[in-house]
């Protein structure tokens, strides 16, 4: 059985290929009717398509019928037009008429029929194409242009009027990529305008009748346009001068302005600027000249213009300790009323404020007989001007610097002149142990009574200022230092009393100071000062042994141009202030301090029971205290 | 481009509009003697050039409302074919000469008379096409408006080769036609298939009588100009 399947299988597989073989053979497929144009509209020609042809050769052949009739005519001509297709001739080719045109393929097995094609012969016209297309470059007034001129193709018969035709150019230039077309209508001739100059341009043409198909682009036909302007190169020479131009105006501007252009872009470095200083001393390498260039004359300021140097207040010293002892030898030290003037703050007073230094002041001073008189001087300016009376009486005093005990009046009206002098002057009439000091004007100048005899150009000075210093300043204390003045000194400053002239004489060389005390300021503005002798000098050298003594303080002048004092307290061994709140009652006392009160100078043991501080201000204790002692 | 056909035919209407003015008048440019007297009318030559635009315009707007027409209405498959049996043009009354040959054996007088009968059958049937096409719901408006003008200017042109014919053939016997509103066939279903194609057809023979004018018409000009080297082709 196997063998008998097998067999067949071989059989079959070789008669398969042969009968495939024979069935090749088909009739052929179905042809197709491509396209018919007419170029003249007077002939057409009809292309067509084969299908599969089946294996056989097969033959095609065309068929048509007009319109109207039902004659089947085949194509007179297959060859002219080429393989596949069919030509119909002047004589055949009737227009306006539809053909109905059909191609059949026909092998040895069969035929087959392609599908009829509707054909008038006056909607396939596709003309040739133009003919003689030139190209000529004319000239203009503005310039050369295209003239492009052509034929209708031979084959069309635009001149009997039979095809009418429309044409259509494209130009570009030669390496453009888009074409610009024109319609010409039905004129065989066209202008180009704007062209390039120097270009080269290619044209091309095709037409078309008024109902049909457009032709083929002619060939193209190159034309070279001859360089009419340097357009471009003048343009360029003209941006460059105006941009040449442009660039030396800036240049010009900027030349100008040179300095602060150079300021804005490269701002100066500021450097140090001292004054008077050289820079090119330093660069000599001399810098002791530099520094002493830096040295100004004008500091510390002088006395000169002491208007600038406006002035608190006026502070006077009464150093407790020292009382002014008007009978007696010791009154060269008259100034050496004083108050120790405790620490004040606007002041550097306070270290060389102990009464040792205060002693040996005034022991100097007793020292230097009548020359050493020292006038009181009403110190003007600022502190500085301490020391500067100071030295201008160097001579004279040893002093230690002028904080200690002077009597310290910085009336800035005062005008620029070396003698000034407060005067504090006491009248000498005053036989009583009173010492009456007449506080001169420009010391203590009031609208009233204050003595005149003193240098005029102070009075008016002086005149509110003094007053309204010391109306100010009740906390500050005022402290006057009155030393004692030579009576023939430039100084009107006179301590009158019945001792004094006896100190005229000399100096007493005893090494205490006498001291008074201020009772009152009289009506002249004098200050009534009482010997404090009577008090007895054994506490005064007690004092003087280091115990605290009393100083009495001008606390301020009332309205009554009371001189309002207050004792202060102090320690006897050292300057320790306290609160002024702990003397107790000074304020109290202060009050009843209208008429100038006695500086009353308590035992120290007394004031050292009463308190043993002292004010930061320094007032005179003006209440009767009772020594107790 | 519609537009600009629209206001060329308007264009050549108003140019027109003398020479229909005119037609209602003798044209006597040659009195008794011989003389030429000035008369109020044109000359042959420019008269035949207006005919001949008058002509190519009318062919041209016809052609443009066949082929609204076509995309309008008609299906695709049907478009080519033209002759779809029934539907064929109407045949004339005398044979029209269907090849160049034959037309330049043709007489000028023929090739007149034939563009004038050409142009009288039709005008009645534009006429109907009209009504018909007003009746489509959507027809478009340029469609209409086209068929219009077209069905106008043919009277005018009608008018136009009357006197052409006058002129040339000195021949005054014809008149020209009046327009009778007859009883045309009436179409009760006008966007069926069927009434489709027959206007269709209606149209699409009426364009290729167009072409025939216009085509009769310059072969006329040629004839006047120079009628040997029109022959000579």
């Amino acid at each position: 059985m196997m063998w008998r399947d097998v067999g067949v299988t071989l059989i079959l597989s070789l008669i398969l290929p042969v009968v495939a073989q024979g069935a090749r053979h088909t009739p052929p497929g179905k042809p197709k009717l491509t396209s018919c144009r007419s170029p003249d509209k007077e002939t057409f020609t009809c292309w067509w398509e084969a299908g599969s042809d089946g294996g056989r050769p097969t033959t095609y052949s065309l068929f048509y019928h007009k319109e109207n009739s039902e004659t089947v005519y085949e194509c007179p001509d297959y060859r002219t037009a080429g393989a596949n297709s069919c030509f119909f001739n002047k004589n055949e080719t009737s227009i306006w008429v539809n053909y109905n045109i059909t191609v059949v393929a026909t092998n040895a097995l069969g035929s087959n029929f392609s599908d009829p094609v509707d054909v008038d012969v006056v909607y396939i016209v596709q003309p040739h194409t133009p003919e003689n297309v030139t190209v000529g470059v004319l000239d203009d007034k503005d310039g050369p242009f295209l003239r492009v001129s052509w034929e209708p193709p031979r084959k069309a018969d635009t001149r009997s009027g039979w095809i009418t035709l429309i044409y259509e150019l494209r130009v570009k230039l030669e390496e453009a990529e888009e074409w610009e077309e024109h319609r010409a209508g039905q004129q065989k001739m066209f202008n180009i305008f704007s062209l390039h100059s120097g270009g080269v341009y290619m044209v091309q043409v095709r037409c078309k009748p008024d109902h049909g198909f457009w032709s083929e682009w002619s060939t193209a036909s190159y034309v070279q346009v001859p360089d009419y302007i340097p357009r471009e190169r003048s343009m360029w020479i003209l941006i460059a001068v105006f941009s040449a131009f442009i660039f030396l105006i800036l240049i010009w501007i900027i030349t100008m302005n040179r300095t602060s252009v150079k300021h804005c872009l490269l701002p100066p470095v500021p450097g140090p600027k001292i004054k008077g200083f050289d820079k090119q001393l330093l660069k000599k390498g001399k810098p002791e000249e530099v520094f002493n260039a830096l040295v100004v004359q004008s500091f510390p300021p002088r006395s000169t213009d002491y208007e600038d140097l406006l002035v608190e207040y006026l502070e006077v010293y009464v150093n407790e300790k020292q009382e002014l002892m008007l009978e007696g030898k010791d009154l060269q030290d008259v100034g050496c009323l004083k108050s120790k003037s405790q620490s004040d703050n606007d002041s550097g007073r306070g270290s060389c404020d102990s009464h040792t230094l205060l002693m040996e002041k005034c022991v100097g001073v007793e020292s230097k007989e009548e020359s050493s008189y020292e006038e009181p001087e009403l110190l003007q300016g600022q502190a500085g001007s301490w020391e500067r009376l100071e030295r201008g009486d160097s001579q004279e005093v040893d002093t230690p610097d002028s904080s200690d005990g002077r009597v310290k009046t910085w009336p800035s009206v005062f005008s620029p002149s070396n003698h000034h002098y407060g005067t504090l002057e006491i009248p000498k009439q005053h036989s009583t142990s009173e010492i009456t000091y007449s506080i001169p004007d420009h010391l203590f100048p009031t609208s009233t009574s204050f003595s005149h005899h003193h240098h005029p150009e102070y009075r008016d000075s002086l005149g509110e200022y003094s007053e309204y210093r010391l109306s100010r300043s009740p906390s500050a204390g005022v402290a006057y230092h009155w030393k004692a003045q030579h009576p023939q000194a430039h100084s009107n400053f006179n301590i009158h009393n019945l001792e004094r002239q006896k100190e005229a004489t000399g100096l007493p060389p005893s090494r205490s100071m006498e001291y008074v005390e201020v009772q009152k300021v009289n009506q002249e503005n004098q200050l009534v000062l009482k010997p404090l002798s009577s008090h007895g000098r054994g506490p005064f050298q007690v004092q003087f042994g280091g115990a605290g003594v009393d100083y009495s303080k001008v606390n301020g002048v009332n309205n009554d141009n009371v001189l309002l004092l207050q004792r202060q307290r102090e320690m006897a061994e050292a300057g320790r202030y306290c609160d002024y709140q702990k003397e107790g009652g000074s304020a109290e006392r202060y009050p009843t301090q209208q008429q100038g009160k006695t500086a009353k100078d308590g035992p120290v043991a007394t004031q050292l029971q009463e308190s043993t501080c002292l004010t930061a201000s320094g007032y005179v204790d003006t209440a009767p205290t009772m020594p107790t002692f | 481009m519609n537009m600009m056909q629209v206001i060329q035919s308007v264009v050549w209407a108003v140019l027109l509009w003398p020479c229909l003015v005119s037609l209602g008048v003798p044209l006597e440019c040659k009195d008794e003697q011989g003389s030429i007297i000035l008369c109020a009318s044109i000359s042959k030559e420019k008269l035949l050039d207006r005919v001949i635009q008058h002509a190519e315009l009318i062919y041209r707007v016809s052609e443009e409302s066949c082929t609204l027409f076509e995309e309008m209405f008609v299906p695709f498959p049907m478009r080519s074919q033209r002759n779809h049996a029934g539907y064929t043009c109407a045949t004339k009354a005398f044979p029209i000469p269907g090849s160049k040959s034959e037309i330049q054996q043709i007489s000028d007088k023929w090739l007149l008379h034939s563009v004038l009968i050409l142009v009288q059958s039709w005008i009645e049937p534009l006429v109907y096409l009209q009504t018909t096409l007003d009746r489509y719901d959507d027809a478009p408006d340029t469609l209409l408006k086209k068929t219009k003008w077209v069905s106008e200017k043919l009277l005018s042109l009608e008018q136009g080769v009357v006197v052409l014919i006058r002129k040339m053939l000195d021949d005054d016997m014809l008149t020209t036609s009046y327009y009778e509103q007859g009883v045309a066939p009436y179409n009760l279903q006008p966007e069926v298939l069927e009434s489709v194609l027959r206007d269709y057809t209606l149209l699409s023979c009426f364009k290729k009588d167009a072409h025939k004018m216009e085509t009769f018409l310059k072969l006329l000009k040629c004839r006047q100009t120079d009628k040997y080297s029109c022959f000579l082709h």
